[in-house]
């Protein structure tokens, strides 16, 4: 996308401009969170965990800057065409990222727990999940900032990839459970963490809609493969 | 990997830009309870208000509710007109303005005015610009040079008229008209400016431009604008008076006023619900 | 649908008899101004030679209108030049000073009168106020003279450049007011700088009407110049004038007295049609760059 024209006034621009900015600093700090949450578990580090769950609020505050600023945006410029969808788009990106924020902060607590039993090997994969939901969530954010709708289409595209992963990492975890009993417990808390990553690629895919609409003024209807499978009748754990 | 640790800096750095509204500013313009009579008319009824300094100060409401007539005693223009009194004060850096004793050629020298139509003076652009700071300083050529072309400079007009500057005024387009009295308006290097309808009469371009000096001049002046234009109040005012029937109704800053205004009446107007 | 249709051929029958109707009422008017102007040519074209303004009138049928033409543009001078600027200055103060005053609207109305005041009435006058004390105080040596000329012709364009000058300058919006004074200017500098500069061709729009009036008078001017077959400059002497030439020579029973008149009425016609269309250009003109 070329990049716009200036508005005749500046200050305009300016509170178009922060508003992006805050959008993008707010999504990045959600990535943060993920990757933080993540690097808890791995350390089994209990007080990390409780220092991620903390810095959620930041991001809820964050999110309340944004509707605050989208709120004084509409009243006192009645932003219309390209600006209007701009303004309608942060709105809605800057709550997909507020869900990101939480889903981070649930993994990071769930990780408490976790930390208390023996560790367990699928542990891994699940960091595996969450590198590639951080990397999604990354690159959509690149493209809301560069408003680049082929980027976010690409994104969107892709969540294919993190199904995929999650529908692994599912049957994987049924299987160590149906192995050894006492793995239930941490595998039913990495399966509630890995479903919590699989719904930040969603919200993602949120964001790329927006992009999307953001650039071409139009929903994205191309169609797209589904390939959460897990909760397909054929999902029977391998005996 | 990341220290989960992270300074909570840039959502504080956000707050702060909202706050940079909300610092009050020290009044330039106090106005304490001031009636205005005309014909035995009530057209004031009771205003007070603080017009902070170096600020955008609008001023709206539906016709006749008493904004331009306002605007027109704090540099007491209505004094031209028989048969008009104001009673009350109005104070301007510690001086009471309606007190006879304060002398209207000082009044006129520290508040500036700029009218709905654009009235540019039957004379060139340079001459329509040194026109008011001859009257009121004696300068030599270069220095009459310098300060017309430091106020069509300020007025964001120099690179349209420099090459023209022998040319009647008459042939600007009407958005340079406008921004030729606000020239001359700021020539006089005055500490208020006061805009009556400065837009009403330009199409929407010349009318951003305006907005947009608007924004840049409250550096230097205490703006204060009366608009029949509420998108314009909210776009370039810092604070927003709404007045109906001769009475201050409600004062606050703009963005209150345009998203949470206290008074019913505020919001019926601003949302169209007037009946 | 019916009736409609026959309203809308009623209605376009009116619009067609009421355009006829007017279209016929401008012909009238149009056929008349061009008849006066086509006998005027037809009938002074015959003694329109160079000698009409070269000679002067004591040669009778064998001379020209040169003494009449010098001395109608000498007085026609004198009164504008006394009408000019008490009229501006009057119509200043009405338009500036006076204009909302129960005083101003009585003045206003006094110069209404003046303006339709038959204009014998005004030589007369003058031929009391000027003419006979001139000649009680000179034992007899001066009495008609082109100043009272001049000034009997003032009584007549006074009215109009006071009523143009006030009209021009109430016709200046009073936002050019309103913006001089917020810039501190004093009201007399207002209106001698900026608001007479803004009427300017409108106030000398008025002037030029005032002189296309005065041009054709002859009654005032049979009190007060009286007349003379000499060429004269002498302000204080008798002075010859083109209307009162004409008036004396289309009263003369000799055929080539009437056509040097109608020469005279060409030349006087042709200057009023002048400066009415110069006044009009310069109104134009000015109303263009006001826009």
């Amino acid at each position: 996308m070329s990049t716009p024209r200036e508005h005749i006034i500046k200050s305009y621009d300016d509170e178009l401009t922060r508003l992006t900015g805050e959008i993008v600093r707010m999504g990045e700090l959600a990535v943060t969170q993920l990757e933080a949450a993540i690097d808890v578990i791995e350390r089994r580090d209990e007080r990390a965990a409780q220092r991620v769950v903390i810095n959620d609020d930041a991001i809820d505050h964050m999110e309340q800057e944004i509707s605050h600023d989208v709120v004084r945006l509409l009243a006192l410029r009645a932003p219309i065409a390209g600006d209007l969808r701009n303004v309608f788009a942060a709105l809605r990106i800057a709550a997909d990222i507020e869900r990101i924020g939480d889903y981070a902060a649930n993994v990071a607590k769930r990780s408490i727990p976790l930390s208390m039993v023996a560790p367990v090997t699928p542990t891994r994969s699940l960091g595996h999940l969450a590198e590639l939901a951080a990397a999604e969530v990354r690159s959509v954010l690149k493209a809301y900032q560069e408003r680049d709708a082929e980027a976010a289409y690409k994104v969107w595209k892709d969540d294919a990839d993190l199904d995929d992963a999650y529908t692994a990492l599912f049957r994987q975890l049924l299987t160590y459970m149906m192995e050894d009993p006492r793995n239930i417990t941490p595998c039913t808390h990495l399966l509630f963490m890995a479903k919590n990553i699989e719904r930040i690629g969603d919200h993602a895919t949120n964001i790329a809609e927006n992009v999307w609409f953001l650039v071409h003024g139009e929903p994205l209807t191309k169609q797209r493969v589904k390939r959460d499978l897990t909760s397909s009748p054929d999902m029977e754990p391998p005996v | 990997m990341t220290d989960p640790a992270f300074s909570p800096a840039p959502a504080a750095e956000a707050a702060m830009v909202h706050a940079g509204n909300g610092t009050p500013a020290p009044a330039k313009i106090t106005v304490r309870d001031l009636n205005f009579f005309y014909n035995g008319f009530h057209a004031l009824k009771g205003i007070s208000m603080d017009i902070p300094e170096k600020q955008v100060t609008a001023i709206i409401g539906p016709s006749g509710c008493g904004k331009s007539t306002l605007l027109r005693i704090f540099n007491r223009i209505y004094n031209i007109y028989p048969k008009l009194e104001a009673k009350g004060e109005i104070v301007l850096d510690g001086e009471n303005i309606l007190d006879p004793k304060y002398s209207l050629n000082r009044l006129r020298s520290k508040v500036g005015m700029v009218f709905q139509k654009p009235v540019p003076f039957p004379m060139t652009i340079f001459e329509n610009v040194a026109y008011g700071i001859r009257h009121h300083e004696r300068l030599g050529r270069a220095e009459m040079e310098n300060r017309v072309e430091q106020a069509l400079r300020s007025a964001a007009l120099w690179d349209e008229v420099k090459d023209k500057l022998k040319q009647n005024a008459l042939g600007l387009s009407g958005g340079q008209q406008q921004r030729l009295c606000i020239a001359r308006g700021i020539a006089l290097k005055p500490e208020v400016l006061l805009l009556d309808e400065p837009t009403s009469a330009l199409d929407p371009i010349a009318t951003s431009r305006i907005e947009q000096l608007v924004e840049e001049l409250k550096a230097d002046f205490t703006i204060v604008i009366v608009t029949h234009n509420m998108q314009q109040a909210a776009r370039c005012s810092d604070q927003t008076a709404f007045m109906y029937l001769g009475e201050l109704i409600e004062f606050d800053k703009t963005e209150k006023i345009f998203t949470k205004p206290n008074k019913k009446q505020t919001e019926d107007y601003i949302t169209g619900r007037f009946g | 649908m019916a009736g409609n249709n026959a309203l809308y051929v009623r209605r376009r029958i009116a619009n067609i008899v009421a355009l006829l109707l007017s279209s016929l009422a401008t012909l009238i008017g149009l056929f008349f101004l061009a008849w006066i102007l086509w006998e005027t040519l037809k009938q002074g074209i015959s003694a329109l030679s160079p000698t009409l303004f070269t000679k002067i009138t004591a040669y009778g049928e064998d001379g020209g209108l040169a003494n009449a033409m010098v001395g109608s543009l000498l007085i026609n001078f004198i009164g504008i030049a006394i009408a000019t600027p008490i009229g501006v200055m009057a119509g200043m103060w009405l338009a500036e000073y006076a204009n909302r005053s129960k005083l101003g609207a009585s003045v206003r109305f006094l110069n209404d009168i003046l303006l339709s005041a038959p204009s014998i009435v005004l030589g007369l006058f003058v031929y009391t106020i000027v003419v006979l004390p001139m000649k009680n105080l000179t034992d007899g040596a001066i009495t008609f003279s082109g100043l009272a000329g001049g000034i009997a012709l003032s009584l007549i364009a006074l009215p109009v450049v006071v009523r143009t000058t006030d009209e021009m300058l109430r016709l200046v919006p009073s936002t050019l007011r309103e913006a001089a004074l917020s810039l501190g200017v004093p009201q007399w500098k207002l209106t001698m700088q900026i608001l007479v500069r803004s009427a300017r061709s409108g106030i000398i729009t008025g002037v030029l009407l005032a002189l296309a009036r005065i041009s054709g008078e002859t009654a005032p001017l049979l009190f007060t110049a009286f007349g003379n077959n000499y060429m004269s400059l002498n302000p204080i002497d008798k002075m010859a004038s083109l209307p009162q030439v004409i008036y004396q020579y289309a009263n003369d029973p000799g055929e080539g007295l009437h056509a040097i008149a109608w020469a005279g009425a060409f030349v006087v016609t042709m200057f009023v049609l002048l400066l009415s269309l110069g006044s009009r250009l310069l109104f134009a003109r000015s109303k263009v760059s006001n826009d």
